[in-house]
């Protein structure tokens, strides 16, 4: 192993971390990261389950808090990572590494090295640590067992979620891998409702589920953190053979190339194109435009994966969060924001950062004889047409899981509040491809890379759509109530003003931003 | 020939990024139907003027003229007479090359009809007639060929190309420089830039050559030298091209002894 050589790359990582948190934007992301960490931690200490797991420990329950806690940090952890993308950046691609003299070993080392050193997982260690720091406070435990247990975990969670993302991305290339990959998210994120209502209906599940997690990761850093002696040495050594396991198949997996992107051949001649013939809709000057950009949507993975979860995701949401409360309307609330969700999640990756995974391409726009703003525009168009598509079926879903008897005025409100959600969110990410763009990968099915802003703009306009119907209910319940169904017609129509008013407003402060958005999305900034 | 109106007149051209100069205070004129030859060193500001000429950047300070009309990035009927074959080719990699082609052709207003003849054409022509590939796998010279492609497809008065020469093979190189004499004779123009100086020499009619930062230090006729002449400057006589730009630039590199 070529440490010195490791060890530069690191630096170099670093430098180059620390040359972006110099310019004003990257400030703003680390001021801001900083400050949700921060919150995150004051709410994890605030939910009084800290409280609890301190009279746990004093109990002597100890493996019990660490079995629970550490699973609960593996999944999230791993789950953030592959669904949100966190810490699934890559500093340095296999392919940059190769300019440099060092042996495939020293490659793979370097960069999940460098991976694990991503802020994500530090900050995953650090709440880890915080457990370890309770055990030994509280109740005596070993610091070191404590520290060695929790690096060797995060190692495993770190593995795994790499490792789950290199298969998705090498089934993603194969014909049927959109759909095993689409139906997998879905079954896992019904599976914690599903296993609950299981073990509800059969006690006796539950001691058997048990004695198969004791196999699992954080079963095994619960044991080696809480025992000594010979189960200590259990503990570590189910942990090592997991971590060695995940190394080994990782980098199995890693030397088998990633296929070709499927690129769906057109049936027909060369020239007969889908996307033509629906942006002909668009009248003459825009067509060429809108048809570009479709293509650009409908050739996209991610696009393809986040376009058709909108639907199962939607089911999903009206379910999840139309039992949040009690009361009789609830999966009604439930569908009066999810379907909402619906109208924007599919595109919404591309829509706030048009600009961000069309790379050096993005020239091209000046040079072609219209207002350069027509770029923006038709992108906007080509993605608010691809939402409205899912708006039917979202609705006839949702009459065929009404509550009886069919109350029309149930179908229209969920569906005026998709036409604002749509036009708010498009509206909205006009603005943010213009002013807050990054630089992303169009060939990537995993992994954020949209900018704080845009995360902002996606993940505000989710939670709106998941809670704002509930906060109506309790403070203003006559807003939510189908008697006064017209009542959503007045934020649809605002909904359309605003979208109209962005269309103006960003297309005419295009060019000022064009030498700042080339400069973004051509990496130089 | 008619040189009667001018193709491209830039003047007094200025161009900042932040507090580097890239372009400082650039005057030329570009005659209707000249093979043009912008030269310089790297980083003398080529590509900037470019990107000015053509609508990319906004010049800091300076105007433009192109066709005898007043040239912005605003200007759209201006840049329907214009081809630009930009220096990173500006290519949507997920796309095939037809579509990609039919994308610009119809763009530029071409009618259905015409953007099929001109991009089987075009892609019979510049031999790349593999279908089955999207614009990322193919290579470099492929991807520049296909850039060229896209800056001729609606035949311009007025063509841009950065570069287009480097890094596309030697019977490319000579099927475009047929088809660049032929547009200029139809009286149209075409401004290259290019550190390729024999294919320069033989090919263009007129030269300027820049310095750091964006400055004009020489410009001139160089169809003397096919008949044995030199190019003039401060009264010295040089009988290649290579000779006067190495005198201009001042290139001079120091020993790596140890190379
Ligand atoms: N986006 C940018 N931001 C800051 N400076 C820039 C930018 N683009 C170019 N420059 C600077 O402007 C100057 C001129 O660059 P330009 O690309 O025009 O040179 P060039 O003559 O085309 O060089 P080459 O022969 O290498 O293509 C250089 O000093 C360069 O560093
Ligand atoms: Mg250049």
């Amino acid at each position: 192993m070529n440490w010195n050589l490791i060890g530069e790359l690191i630096r170099l990582r670093y430098k180059l971390m620390w040359a972006k948190a110099r310019l004003r934007s990257g400030k703003i992301a680390l001021f801001a990261i900083g400050y949700l960490l921060f919150i995150m931690v004051i709410a994890l200490l605030a939910a009084g389950g800290f409280g609890a797991g301190v009279v746990a420990i004093q109990a002597g329950k100890a493996e019990k808090v660490c079995q629970i806690v550490l699973s609960a940090l593996f999944v999230n952890a791993v789950f953030a990572s592959l669904l949100l993308g966190f810490g699934m950046s890559a500093a340095f691609s296999e392919a940059e590494l190769r300019r440099y003299p060092v042996y495939a070993r020293e490659r793979f080392v370097a960069r999940h090295f460098l991976g694990i050193v991503d802020p994500f997982w530090l900050f995953m260690l650090a709440l880890e640590l915080g457990l370890v720091l309770g055990l030994y406070g509280y109740g005596s435990y070993s610091l070191w067992d404590g520290v060695a247990a929790v690096l060797l975990l995060l190692a495993c969670s770190y593995l795994l979620t790499r490792l789950l993302g290199e298969w998705i991305d090498r089934l993603m290339a194969t014909g049927s891998g959109y759909t095993v990959v689409v139906v997998g998210i879905m079954c896992l994120s019904l599976a914690p409702a599903t296993a609950m209502a299981v073990f509800n209906k059969h006690r006796d599940l539950i001691p058997k589920a048990m004695a198969v997690l004791r196999f699992s990761p954080p079963f095994g850093a619960a044991t080696a953190m809480t025992h000594n002696g010979l189960e200590m040495f259990y503990g570590f050594a189910m942990l090592a053979s997991w971590t060695l396991a995940f190394a080994v198949l990782l980098a199995i997996l890693e030397r088998r190339p990633v296929g070709q992107p499927q690129v769906a051949r057109e049936p027909g001649s060369l020239w007969d194109s889908r996307f033509d013939r629906v942006a002909a809709l668009f009248g003459p000057a825009m067509a060429p435009m809108v048809g570009h950009w479709l293509r650009f949507y409908l050739r996209n993975r991610r696009f393809r994966i986040l376009y058709g979860f909108s639907l199962p995701l939607a089911a999903f949401l009206t379910n999840n969060t139309g039992r949040m409360g009690r009361g009789e309307d609830n999966l009604f609330l439930g569908a009066l924001g999810s379907m909402g969700v619906v109208a924007f999640i599919g595109t919404s990756r591309i829509a706030v950062n048009q600009y961000g995974y069309v790379g050096g391409a993005f020239r091209r726009f000046f040079l072609l004889p219209t207002d350069p703003g027509a770029s923006l525009r038709a992108g906007s168009y080509a993605a608010v047409f691809l939402s409205a598509l899912w708006i039917p079926p979202a609705a006839i879903l949702w009459a065929i899981f009404a509550p009886r008897p069919l109350d029309p005025r149930m179908i229209f409100m969920p569906v005026m509040n998709a036409v604002t959600a749509m036009f708010l969110f498009h509206g909205l990410g006009l603005w943010t491809s213009l002013y807050a763009p990054r630089r992303g990968n169009y060939d990537k099915s995993l992994g954020n890379d949209m900018s704080l802003i845009g995360n902002i703009a996606l993940i505000g306009m989710v939670l709106g759509c998941m809670f704002l119907p509930r906060v109506l209910d309790a403070t203003a319940p006559w807003t939510v109530d189908p008697e006064n169904w017209w009542l959503t017609l007045a934020p649809a129509a605002t909904a359309i003003v605003f979208y109209i008013a962005s269309l103006r407003g960003a297309t005419a402060r295009f060019p000022a931003r064009r030498e700042r958005l080339l400069a973004v999305v051509e990496g130089r900034a | 020939m008619t040189f009667e109106t001018d193709a491209i007149r830039i003047t007094n051209l200025e161009k900042r990024y932040g507090a580097t100069v890239a372009v400082a205070d650039l005057s030329l004129v570009v005659p209707k139907g000249s093979m043009f030859g912008f030269l310089g060193p790297n980083g003398s500001g080529k590509s900037t003027t470019i990107g000015c000429l053509t609508g990319l950047l906004d010049p800091t300070a300076g105007s433009i003229e192109i066709l005898g009309e007043k040239f912005t990035a605003e200007s759209a009927p201006l840049k329907r007479r214009m081809g630009v074959m930009p220096e990173t080719l500006g290519l949507f990699d997920p796309l095939y090359a037809h579509e990609f082609l039919g994308f610009v052709a119809r763009m530029f207003g071409l009618d259905e009809a015409d953007t099929r003849r001109r991009v089987t054409d075009l892609l019979a022509a510049l031999d790349l007639t593999d279908t089955r590939k999207t614009l990322a796998e193919y290579s470099t010279g492929m991807r520049k060929r296909v850039a060229f492609a896209a800056a001729v497809i609606h035949s311009p008065d007025v063509l841009f190309l950065d570069e287009p020469f480097e890094s596309i093979d030697p019977a490319g190189v000579a099927a475009m420089k047929q088809w660049l004499r032929r547009f200029t004779e139809q009286g149209r123009t075409v401004f290259i830039t290019s550190h390729v100086l024999e294919t320069v020499e033989r090919l263009c009619d007129r030269v300027a050559i820049i310095t750091k930062p964006g400055k004009l230090v020489w410009q001139g006729d160089i169809t003397v030298l096919a008949n044995d002449g030199k190019l003039e400057y401060e009264g010295r006589g040089f009988n290649s091209l290579e000779a006067l730009f190495l005198h201009l630039t001042g290139e001079r590199y120091s020993d790596l002894n140890w190379l």
